[in-house]
């Protein structure tokens, strides 16, 4: 379990568009990504990307490089600063190269995907991303996994399950995903691929082989949807949340898979009780939690934790840390109510 | 130092118009700087005998800005008059309004605006800030607006209003209105229509100039009609208009006409 703190003001997903997908294809570990616009533009999200891994006990140098515009192209055009950068980049020979627009390149209207289609010998992936036509970090997101998705072609089903879209700049983007390991290993399925999370260009053809998508959450629904319309896949749209979200998952998998899962939520159920048992000594204690740092959907899964421990919520209870976002299985519950029991003993 | 700056619709006239404006103004021995704001760059032609000269920014793009100096922007043409252009993106990439702010950035880099009257031929409409250039900062502070008596060339005359009226609230501004000059497309009350579109702006009409076929001739001899055929009427027209233009007192904030007025004018005069 990570012991990094969790702040719950963590902002790291509010960024730009860019920033999104640089989130994705960052992890896509064997290519390259390059952010077409002014030099800062790589500069400011190269550090996040870094600081973020550091954060997460993860040594990564993203693979990126700019195309490095000045004034000259845009006022001239960009493209030709785009091709030349996709030929000294190619000779590096990457598995893929991902191609990342920013504000400047689309105020002025450069043809990133004419430049993108030239034959170069190696997949060359538009992912339109500029962040001032008001997409979300998560636009970016979606746009770089459908994308990617783009890539992968028709595949023989090996009855795997895909994890769609983990929230690679989170904490606990690993423990998160050890989580969904674990309920579904309860069921008999085995993981096909992370998608995208330390993947590799090797893995991607295997994308449509998988009897199932599991998103991270509802955000990604367009992922899912291209997904599904692409490859015939269907989708559970989000990770396991809470004491009842995590059995409803369980059945929602197994009504995927045409499984039967009595035995393994009757064994899930069991490690909760075993949960409000460590933590019993909570019980009485009157809490307070801040609503505006959650959604109305996560604050319920949370509420759910505290009802079925006996902790009173009234405006005058003690102050306790919600998770940014909702907690993803037993452990993710754990790791909330550990902060909790520090900060009622505080 | 007078800066002035014509605007208008696109094929108007704008180029005829200022090149022969600065050729007139040169022979009243004045020190005379033409910029063409238009990456079609043939506003200083007529006045170069008919060479495109270098542009700002090809010569910027070729060969950097550290290389370039004054003599190679600014060109020498009819009658001692100093020729710019600033050029730009070839057509369907790029900014080339950005292209103009540039240009204005390198000119004043090396001193280059200077001389007694500086006149800048701006394309077609005010599209964009870039385009605007010539009249913010303090550059341009006389505008005069280029139009015939059709209701798309009054159209654009009245948005480059909403555009002069908008920077002329700026704090730094000194640009106004200095009145419309109309480039006749001989219809029949063009002149009344053109003056009465100039009053209800709060401007006036400078000059008539009507349709010559002699434009046309003096253009395929490379020439200006100022230069080609200085004792015709038309050469008169725009040595009139030059003078106008020095005389000129009546600098105004533009009062911009909704597009019903504009078309019910329109109607008055049909």
């Amino acid at each position: 379990m990570t012991l990094n703190p969790s702040p719950s003001n963590s902002c790291r997903f509010g960024g730009c568009t860019l920033t999104g997908a640089l989130s994705v294809t960052s992890h896509v570990r064997d290519a390259v990504s390059v952010v077409h616009g002014p030099k800062g533009c790589t500069h400011h999200n190269f550090s996040l990307l870094h600081a973020t891994a550091l954060d997460n006990d993860v040594v990564h140098i993203p693979e990126m490089f700019s195309t490095g515009l000045a004034e000259t192209e845009i006022i001239f055009g960009g493209e030709e600063a785009l091709d030349r950068t996709l030929r000294s980049v190619s000779r590096l020979d990457p598995a893929a190269v991902f191609v990342l627009s920013t504000c400047a390149v689309e105020t002025i209207g450069d043809d990133v995907r004419m430049v993108c289609s030239v034959p170069r010998g190696i997949p060359v992936i538009p992912v339109p991303t500029a962040g001032f036509l008001g997409g979300p970090f998560q636009e970016g997101v979606n746009n770089a996994l459908i994308a990617l998705a783009g890539m992968a072609g028709p595949a023989v089903a090996n009855g795997g399950v895909n994890i769609i879209g983990e929230k690679n700049l989170e904490y606990e983007v690993n423990e998160n995903f050890a989580e969904v390991v674990r309920l579904l290993d309860a069921l008999g399925l085995p993981v096909n691929i992370r998608f995208v999370h330390d993947l590799n260009m090797d893995q991607l053809p295997r994308l449509g082989a998988a009897q199932l998508n599991i998103l991270r959450d509802p955000a990604l629904v367009p992922v899912g949807t291209y997904l599904c319309q692409r490859f015939g896949t269907p989708y559970i749209p989000s990770f396991p949340l809470g004491l009842s979200g995590s059995i409803t998952f369980m059945e929602s998998v197994a009504g995927a898979c045409a499984l039967d899962c009595r035995d393994a939520t009757e064994k899930e159920r069991a490690l909760q009780e075993e949960m409000f048992c460590d933590f019993a000594d909570l019980a009485g204690y009157t809490i307070c939690v801040n609503p505006a740092v959650t959604d109305p959907d996560g604050l319920r899964k949370v509420l759910e934790v505290a009802d079925a421990l006996k902790l009173d919520i009234t405006p005058s209870g003690c102050p306790v840390p919600l998770p940014p976002d909702p907690p993803v299985g037993i452990m993710g519950m754990r790791r909330m109510l550990h902060r909790w029991r520090r900060a009622l003993h505080a | 130092m007078k800066q002035i700056a014509l605007y208008g619709k696109g094929g108007i006239g704008k180029s005829t118009t200022s090149a022969n404006l600065s050729a007139a103004l040169s022979l009243q021995g004045l020190d005379i700087l033409q910029i063409g704001c238009d990456p079609k760059r043939d506003s200083t032609r007529m006045l170069m005998h008919g060479n495109f000269i270098p542009t700002v920014l090809d010569l910027l793009r070729e060969r950097g800005e550290a290389a370039l100096s004054i003599n190679d922007v600014v060109h020498t043409g009819f009658n001692g008059i100093r020729c710019v252009e600033a050029g730009g993106p070839e057509p369907g990439v790029g900014c080339a309004g950005r292209g103009i702010i540039a240009t204005f950035q390198i000119l004043e880099k090396f001193g280059a605006l200077s001389g007694d009257v500086i006149v800048y031929d701006v394309l077609g409409d005010v599209v964009c800030g870039g385009f605007a250039m010539p009249m913010r900062e303090g550059y341009a502070q006389e505008i005069y607006l280029v139009t015939s008596g059709e209701l798309m060339s009054l159209y654009a005359a009245n948005n480059i209003c909403k555009a002069i009226r908008r920077l002329s609230m700026r704090a730094k501004s000194r640009c106004h209105l200095a009145g419309v000059i109309c480039n006749a497309k001989n219809e029949p009350r063009e002149e009344d229509l053109v003056a009465e579109f100039a009053r209800r702006v709060n401007s006036a009409l400078v000059q008539f100039i009507p349709r010559d076929h002699i434009v046309q001739i003096a253009e395929l001899n490379r020439k200006t009609v100022i230069e080609y055929d200085p004792g015709c009427p038309q050469a008169e027209r725009y040595r009139e208009l030059a003078a106008r233009v020095m005389e000129n007192t009546r600098f105004t904030v533009p009062t911009p006409l909704e597009i019903h007025d504009l078309e019910s004018l329109a109607i008055e005069f049909m």
